[in-house]
């Protein structure tokens, strides 16, 4: 096996590949960079590049922007508080305040190494575990998506600062959009009022942008306005500070339970198909909250938010390939392009792939190692130019990043009903906001509530009994460990209140 | 001298974006990308089948065609979207014969004549598959334990479409009855099955290599003649159910669509199902090339509906 890998990697390493793998890297970072592209539309981008190349070379491009993509979602995440793709959500909670803090470049980078430790770490699992780990997918079934998925809810419902109420009701009002539309099973029309615009049901992709961008850079623009006309702490103007690769690369390493940890969480939600990326930098976050000695500096520009976010985003990916190298079934849009790829050229992909093309499963193996230091040469070179957005005005910033936002979301269908839904959503997201409702919770809502809908259902059809969602043991595991996740939250923030009384005594 | 420069470059620029705005107008068709719906989740079998073409059709057209995968509610989100979308070529339907049936079934007001027949690309025979966590290594254990438990042996299918229907035949040609599940899209319906957590499904040639790597079993096809690709597989007639089932596949596009924009688009799509790196993708796919120009596939689709009228009736399946 080792002697296949390092096969592997002197392939890779030859310039044919190589390139390839290097070009898809870079166009990866800026694809999952702007907000509105997400990893799916860069890879598909991509795909029409790839035909004329030979299958590895191509299936080495896309894996380079699967991985460039899952970290460059961080750059915009940290500097504009928008993530750039959902798998950087979290990446918002600490990064964006680190970086108000006049810290963007420990921000970023923190960010960057727990993307290739995370990513390298994965791997390890990718390439000597895939057969078991992937085995593990296909235990899960109805019963297990539907409790996973309420794991996921109950978990980030607990991240808020303010009240778990709130977070709770941002999760419904997510779930409840997902529910307006055609419904998922037997297309039946639900909440639409006859309007054919609502009719389409609101798609995930403008709705996010219209939350995350519209609202955040709402507050900005309002606070530049603030009662004194001064602009508030933000990132205008802020002078780039020093930082080293090795201080930051040790803030990492004296937390290596909570590197492994997070990418182990990243690894499992990647080989359980159809949840992505999100879910799982979001389920990182909310673990590395519960066993940090300090949970109340989460949120403010804590390292271990960044670290715990981007290391899982990254394993996410190796848990992706998992399941395609082991059966052909691809867990996400972006390996099913990859699978797609390999149809074209005539590869037959299923469980016997990689005993029948070692050199292909192998290749991509070592595309997949060798993306990591692409990336991170990639970011060392562009890093200087991005952190320079840090120092552009705001009143210049802010309509750019709005067009891009817009053109982002009209690009998805070609149609304007995006549009209208990224404003009506950006309305929203802003009152919410103003009202004190994280908006993360509402967002992981959005992502799963097709999927928690159509699971149910299905555990339903093949079985009416509802008491195998709690006999069924990953179920019933899972369904526990959402009820002490929330028990644990109440925990946390009763301590917290009982903490902050007794600090402020003289209030 | 650097101001001039720059003035010069800017006019420059100008005009190549006012070139490119007035471009399309004159413009042959097509000058931009084309995307193509396909209705199902990305890595299934119509996904397998339209990838390959995908490829050859663009390069007769001269623009890349892009897939995107709608899926979702039996293939009709896909169907709904493609119907709505702009009747200007730059947005091709690759369909299969659900549209008939979802519409009979109810589930979706969008028929085959909301659209405009291009030509017809593939048929693929079904192919009734068990998972390897059930007991059954042939039809007649299967169709015995399916007498003794009525409605209790699970079928994934994609309610109201192919996959729903030809089960529904067996169960009738058998005198059995099954417990159906729905999985949209023969990719989620590979996953449950392997991890048996549903214990029979309607796929095809294109899983044959799970089949090899014995985590699923093909019980029977749905085809006159037992395939090469597979000649241990018993045909439904040997086993004494009258059922021939192929599922075919064609691009449509909506309905308004200029007549040359189609001419453009069949000559293309003539030409693509004739390269031979097409004919060895499909051989892989366990599908044949069935190519029908736009005048012989309207007038397949319009037997295939009134079929699929009768199938849904005998069934007691029908809604309108």
């Amino acid at each position: 096996m080792l002697d296949l890998l390092a096969n592997g990697l002197v392939n890779i390493a030859q310039w044919k590949y190589l390139l390839p793998l290097f070009a898809g890297t870079f166009i990866g970072v800026i694809g999952g960079a702007l907000p509105g592209v997400t990893i799916t539309m860069t890879v598909i981008v991509v795909l029409p590049f790839t035909y004329g190349l030979d299958p590895l070379a191509g299936l080495a491009a896309m894996t380079g922007v699967y991985v460039g993509g899952s970290t460059g979602g961080l750059i915009a995440a940290c500097l504009l508080g928008i993530p750039g793709s959902p798998a950087s959500i979290a990446t918002t909670f600490d990064g964006f305040p680190m970086a108000r803090n006049g810290e963007p470049g420990r921000a970023i980078w923190l960010g960057v190494w727990a993307s290739v430790w995370g990513g390298l770490l994965g791997a390890l699992f990718l390439v000597f575990l895939t057969g078991p780990l992937a085995a593990i997918a296909l235990e899960f079934g109805p019963w297990e998506y539907f409790s996973l998925f309420v794991l996921a809810m109950a978990m980030v419902a607990g991240l808020t600062e303010a009240s778990l109420l709130k977070g709770l009701l941002s999760t419904a009002i997510g779930l409840l959009i997902t529910v307006v539309g055609h419904d998922p099973i037997g297309s039946v029309p639900r909440f639409t009022f006859g309007s054919e615009f609502v009719g389409g049901g609101f798609p995930f992709l403008p709705v996010l942008i219209g939350v995350f961008a519209f609202a955040q850079i709402m507050t900005d623009l309002e606070k530049l306005n603030g009662p004194r006309g001064q602009p508030v702490p933000s990132l205008v103007g802020v002078k780039l500070e020093r930082f080293s690769h090795l201080g930051v690369n040790l803030e990492i390493f004296k937390r290596p339970f909570l590197l492994a940890w997070s990418t182990i969480v990243g690894l499992i939600i990647g080989i359980l198909p159809a949840i992505g990326g999100s879910a799982s930098s979001v389920m990182a976050y909310d673990q590395a909250r519960k066993f940090s000695k300090t949970p109340e500096r989460f949120g403010k520009g804590h390292p271990e938010g960044i670290i715990a976010s981007e290391a899982s985003n990254n394993a996410n990916v190796s848990g992706s390939l998992m399941t395609i190298m082991a059966f052909g079934i691809p867990g996400d849009a972006v390996t099913a392009v990859m699978l797609g790829a390999m149809t074209i050229h005539g590869i037959q992909s299923g469980p016997l792939f990689i005993s029948q093309n070692p050199d292909i499963a192998y290749g991509i193996y070592a595309a997949y190692i060798l993306a990591h230091p692409c990336m991170l040469l990639i970011c060392i070179a562009l890093m200087p130019l991005m952190l320079r957005v840090t120092s552009v005005r705001m009143a210049v910033l802010a309509p750019v990043v709005l067009v891009l936002c817009v053109v982002g979301a009209y690009a998805l269908n070609n149609t304007m009903q995006s549009v209208y839904v990224l404003l009506l959503f950006g309305v929203i997201g802003y009152v919410l906001v103003k009202l004190g409702f994280p908006l993360a919770p509402l967002i992981l809502g959005l992502i799963l509530g097709d999927q928690i809908e159509i699971n149910l259902v299905r555990a339903i059809m093949t079985d009416p009994s509802p008491w195998l969602f709690l006999t069924r043991p990953i179920s019933g595991g899972l369904l526990v460990a959402a009820a002490l996740s929330v028990a644990l939250a109440i925990w946390q923030h009763l301590r917290h209140q009982k903490r902050v009384a007794e600090e402020e005594p003289d209030f | 001298m650097a101001r001039t420069f720059v003035t010069m470059a800017g006019v420059a620029a100008l005009a190549g974006v006012l070139a490119a705005l007035s471009g399309p107008a004159m413009a042959q068709y097509p000058d931009r990308p084309i995307k193509m719906i396909v209705p199902w989740a990305a890595g299934g079998d119509t996904d397998n089948i339209f990838r390959p073409f995908a490829v050859e059709f663009q390069k007769h057209l001269g623009q890349p065609v892009v897939i995107a995968n709608v899926g979702g509610a039996s293939g009709t989100v896909g169907a709904r979207e493609a119907q709505k979308s702009a009747p200007d070529g730059y947005t091709v339907y690759a369909m299969h014969d659900y549209i008939h049936l979802t519409f009979y079934a109810g589930i979706s007001d969008v028929k085959y004549s909301d659209f405009e027949p291009v030509c017809l690309v593939a048929a693929t025979p079904s192919v009734l598959t068990a998972s390897a966590k059930t007991p059954w290594k042939t039809w007649q254990e299967l169709a015995d334990d399916a007498k003794k438990r009525p409605g209790e042996i699970t079928v994934g299918a994609t309610l109201g479409s192919t996959s729903h229907i030809f089960p529904a035949m067996i169960e009738k040609a058998a005198g059995i009855k099954f417990k159906f599940v729905s999985y949209d899209g023969l990719a989620p319906r590979m996953n449950a099955l392997l991890g048996g957590h549903i214990n029979l499904t309607d796929s095809n040639l294109t899983q044959k290599g799970k089949v090899e790597a014995a985590v699923l079993r093909f019980i029977a096809i749905a085809s006159e003649k037992r395939d090469p690709e597979a000649p241990d597989v018993p045909t439904l007639k040997e086993l004494g159910m009258n059922i021939v089932y192929e599922v075919a596949r064609g691009v449509m596009v909506p309905k308004g669509t200029p007549a040359p924009v189609r001419a453009k688009l069949e000559e293309a799509c003539a030409k693509a199902v004739k390269e031979p790196s097409f004919a060895q993708a499909m051989k892989l796919q366990g599908t044949r090339v069935a190519y029908l120009s736009a005048i012989d596939y309207a007038q397949f689709l319009a037997r295939i509906d009134g079929e699929s009228k009768t199938i849904m009736t005998d069934l007691g399946l029908i809604k309108k």
